[in-house]
């Protein structure tokens, strides 16, 4: 298919591959993400004016879910500082590997956990509890620092980036929405990788053994199957070790890994959670109801429960439930019949059907959160300035921008904006539905209304 | 060729629906006043409708610590302080929906402190539903048209 | 070790405990006086020292909502302590003594009760003692029922009584010693030796009230009704403020029923003629400066300058009469 390899370009290739760009920009983000920790729990309580929240929930939040996903894919992975810290120790290095590695576990992760349940129950959890978290900077305080000694916690107890593959709340859904973006790494031939001896790129190869020295894989993937960029970590480590120049960084369509989607149920549950909790935020943080924004703020009361009942139910039995019934109404005779495209009996039925289906929901959803975000980011980017020249609250004004007046920006432009991002988004989706259809040879019609269906909701709560 | 002419009617069709201008409304404009109250974190009442040219006031009446209210997209605001209403009026001369929030921080979930006000209609879901009906129409005569071409290519 | 991975790992360690340390110190410099409301703790400190004559600086923030700062009995206007941001505010004070300083934005039921005091210690510890209150002096029970017996059928009205009292000697009763002592109703029954009718001695009422007040004070009152006592007295002194439901415990609380609801005391009604007209302004002076002893009704005594008061009970009255502009 058509491609462009951007390694090919001999800057962009060496600034991939020297670790000293990479490093700096990994230093930068971690002294950020320390002093957001820091700035929740001795920084003023008021969300609104803590660094923690402001560049945790808007700055970071509009950079990853408008930018970095669509375009990147996990290119807010390649520069996330979580696993640095854990990773030194792992590694007893924080540049080339050592021909002696310090002595930890290192263990292999279980077998029964490698999936991303784990990530869909990190997620999940952060979402009842997420009107409490986007507003008290203690608790995002907490949240942070709690991912960041975990992953250094399982980088002693595990072999690689354990807590990002397998842990990560935000890495579960950055990599089910990455398969969208028009960026890739993938090998150049297959046939090197068949014949390279010892697998540098999976294995790693320390620097008194080759030239090109790197790590094993921190993703625990072996880059000559991938497929796929769902988990893929974009960090360079194998451009780095292939010792046959065989790894490229290319741009490509749009959601071409959405051509053959994985049949993984952990995914497909993942796809509805992402739909269904952007749905449930629309209606819950931009909606005129506040008798929902009490159930969801005061955690432990009753309406809470009722909302967290109400808000799992959504996702795990309302969504993927007619989700079903469209599959099945799919495989009828009659509907195709009655739209002249039979084609014999359809193929492929049950759950491996309705997880390979559930991928065309990828695109939907991925614009469902953009155009969720592009509200309550447009609405706050205010206090991104505010926050930037007095990130305490402690009434500093660094950058004389201290005294901005708190006021939407670009109101006239939201809603056209999320409008043409749903209805693109329902396109996309349809056609991803219509082309699984048509290689399972039932009628691609139930799915589409229901991403019609989805589209109209989501409109209905936004504008 | 008959699905390329389909797809062309199609986004023609869109184009109508996005910016097709609609019949003036035909009430004439009156002057309403709504009260409005206000308490961490939601206004009593949240949704509210007017017609295009009305000359609106808002009463607001907070009822537990200081509130604002701001209306997107009319760029006007007031504060309250329990025990002293606030009025604010302007003329409803944009029709659709607008949100209007609380711009005065009154405790955590401020930032998701709002309401919704409608002028005439919200035009603005009827056109995307529109275009949302004919965006699902067009992928059949879109993908038939990619699929003809792939086949095309192939066969070269 | 190479000497990049060495100066990588130093970067590192500097960029983290800068992160870390460079804030810590200098949040552990700045003193911000903070602002809570009184369910979370009300003001942090709540008991400040100060110098006579030495400038007082205060950082004031808020941790949650809209809160004010104002020191009482200064006729201080308050200032703003609004949250995330930092107010800096400079006083000095003349005299030693305790002073009571709080809250001036409403910031829910328990507003009234965010207060703090400050001990100005100086030279001259002998302050003169304050005069007693008038309430005290002429010793009223201001708990003490003080209906009035009889109310007037129309809202009197001080531009009919202007033109009642040409040609009638009524100076006496325009000066704040009678003014200040009698109730409505008193001067009332103290007019019965004029040739008026009933309504025609109301309206006098209504004049005589007026005069012993001018537009100043009523201003004044109004402003000053407006931001403390409004929330619960209502806007138009119905009783029916913002709060007045809240001060009762809720019906299905389980809180004794109706008969604990029925004597807990509600927001006075100013509307009420009965009970303003029955009420001499030395008696409002002594529930304002008291407050309402286990009601919700705050202690304004430490808050409110005497003239704030009289100006308050001015006002109070303009709800039973109709006044010229």
């Amino acid at each position: 298919m058509n491609r462009i390899e951007l390694t090919r370009n001999l800057f962009i290739k060496s600034a991939l591959k020297n670790r000293h760009p990479q490093l700096a920009v990994f230093i930068v983000m971690l002294a950020g993400y320390v002093f957001a920790i820091l700035a929740g729990l001795i920084g003023t309580p008021v969300g609104s004016h803590n660094f923690s929240i402001v560049f945790v929930w808007i700055a970071w939040w509009a950079i990853l879910i408008l930018v970095a996903v669509p375009f990147f894919g996990r290119g807010w992975c390649a520069v996330c500082p979580i696993p640095l810290p854990g990773e030194w120790l792992q590694r007893g290095a924080v540049l080339h590997p050592l021909d002696k590695k310090p002595k930890w576990l290192n263990l292999r992760w279980p077998r029964a956990l490698r999936n991303i349940w784990l990530q869909n129950i990190a997620f999940l959890l952060l979402a009842l509890f997420s009107s409490v978290l986007l507003t008290t900077p203690t608790i995002t305080a907490i949240v942070l620092a709690a991912m960041l000694f975990t992953a250094i916690g399982l980088s002693m107890v595990f072999e690689r980036r354990a807590f990002c593959r397998y842990l990560c709340p935000v890495g579960g859904f950055i990599g089910l929405y990455s398969q969208t973006a028009p960026l890739e790494l993938r090998i150049k031939d297959k046939q090197t990788c068949v014949t390279c001896d010892g697998k540098p790129c999976y294995n790693g190869a320390s620097t008194s053994l080759s030239a090109n020295s790197g790590y094993g894989c921190p993703w625990d993937v072996f880059p000559g199957g991938l497929t796929r960029n769902t988990y893929c970590g974009l960090c360079m480590e194998c451009l780095r070790t292939c010792p046959h120049d065989n790894i490229a960084v290319n741009l490509r369509p749009f959601s071409a890994d959405l051509a053959k989607p994985s049949a993984r149920l952990d995914e497909a549950f993942k796809a509805f959670i992402m739909l269904g909790s952007a749905m449930i935020y629309a209606g819950v943080l931009l909606g005129p109801w506040g008798a929902l924004k009490d159930a969801a703020f005061y955690v432990g009361t009753s309406a809470w429960i009722i909302y967290a009942a109400v808000f799992l139910g959504i996702i795990f039995i309302i969504l993927p439930g007619l989700f079903s019934l469209a599959l099945f109404l799919a495989h009828r005779p009659s509907l195709k019949a009655c739209l002249g495209r039979s084609r014999g009996v359809g193929r492929g039925t049950g759950l491996r059907t309705f997880a390979m289906f559930s991928a065309s929901l990828i695109p939907l959803g991925l614009m469902f959160w953009v155009a969720f975000s592009l509200s309550f980011v447009l609405t706050n980017a205010a206090y991104i300035l505010v926050s930037l020249s007095d990130p305490l609250g402690l009434g500093w004004n660094l950058f004389g921008t201290a005294d901005v007046a708190w006021r939407p920006i670009f109101t006239s432009l939201l809603a056209p904006a999320q409008t043409l991002a749903l209805v693109g988004g329902l396109i996309w989706s349809a056609r991803m539905a219509q082309k699984a259809a048509d290689e399972s040879k039932i009628s691609a019609i139930p799915v589409m209304a229901y991403c019609f269906a989805a589209t109209v909701v989501m409109l209905w709560l936004l504008l | 060729m008959i699905r390329f002419i389909s797809l062309v009617v199609l986004f023609a069709a869109g184009l109508a629906v996005a910016f097709a201008p609609l019949p003036a409304p035909s009430i004439a404009p009156q002057a309403r006043t709504l009260r409005i109250d206000a308490r961490q974190f939601a206004y009593s009442p949240s949704e509210l409708k007017v017609n295009l040219g009305d000359t609106v006031t808002v009463q607001l009446v907070s009822t537990d610590v200081v509130h604002g209210l701001y209306v997107d997209g009319y760029d006007v605001s007031v504060e309250a302080d329990p025990g002293q209403t606030a009025t604010l009026t302007f003329v409803a001369d944009r029709s659709g929906s607008f949100r209007f929030r609380c711009n005065v921080t009154c405790g955590a979930m401020h930032p998701f402190m709002i309401g919704k006000i409608t002028v005439e209609k919200n035009d603005l879901l009827f056109r995307s539903v529109g275009l949302a009906t004919l965006a699902v129409i067009g992928v059949f005569p879109l993908s038939s048209l990619l699929v003809e071409r792939k086949d095309r290519a192939l066969a070269k | 070790m190479k000497r990049s991975e060495l100066v990588s790992r130093i970067l590192i360690t500097v960029a983290v405990i800068g992160a870390v340390g460079a804030p810590l110190f200098f949040w552990s410099q700045s003193s911000l006086m903070h602002a809570r409301v009184a369910e979370s703790g009300g003001w942090n400190p709540n008991i400040i020292r100060a110098d006579v004559g030495a400038p007082l600086h205060l950082r004031l923030t808020s941790d949650d909502v809209v809160h004010g700062f104002a020191v009482g009995q200064m006729n201080m206007d308050g200032v703003d302590v609004l949250p995330g941001k930092v107010t800096d505010l400079t006083l000095t004070f003349d005299k030693p003594g305790t002073y009571t300083f709080y809250c001036t934005r409403w910031c829910g039921l328990n507003h009234w009760r965010m207060r703090g005091t400050i001990e100005v210690g100086g030279s001259n510890t002998d302050a003169e003692p304050a005069p007693a209150p008038l309430y005290v002096s002429l010793g009223l029970d201001i708990d003490a029922p003080h209906e009035a017996p009889a109310i007037p059928s129309q809202m009197p009205s001080a531009f009919r009584g202007e033109s009642l009292i040409r040609g009638l000697a009524i100076s006496q009763f325009i000066n704040s010693d009678f003014y200040r002592v009698h109730s409505p109703y008193e001067t009332f029954e103290n007019l019965d030796q004029y040739p008026l009718g009933e309504s025609q001695r109301w309206d006098v009422v209504a004049y005589i009230w007026q005069s012993n007040t001018t537009l100043e004070s009523l201003a004044n009152g109004k402003k000053l009704y407006a931001q403390n006592c409004a929330a619960c007295h209502g806007e138009n002194g119905a009783g029916n403020g913002v709060f007045a439901d809240d001060l009762l415990p809720s019906p299905n609380s389980g809180g004794g029923g109706d008969e604990v609801r029925s004597m807990i005391q509600t927001p006075a009604n100013f509307t009420d003629p009965k009970r303003i007209l029955g009420a001499s302004p030395a008696l409002l002076q002594g529930k304002i400066l008291r407050g309402g002893m286990g009601t919700g009704m705050p202690m304004w005594g430490s808050i409110f300058t005497e003239g704030q008061i009289w100006d308050l009970i001015a006002f109070i009255y303009s709800f039973q009469f109709e006044y010229q502009n």
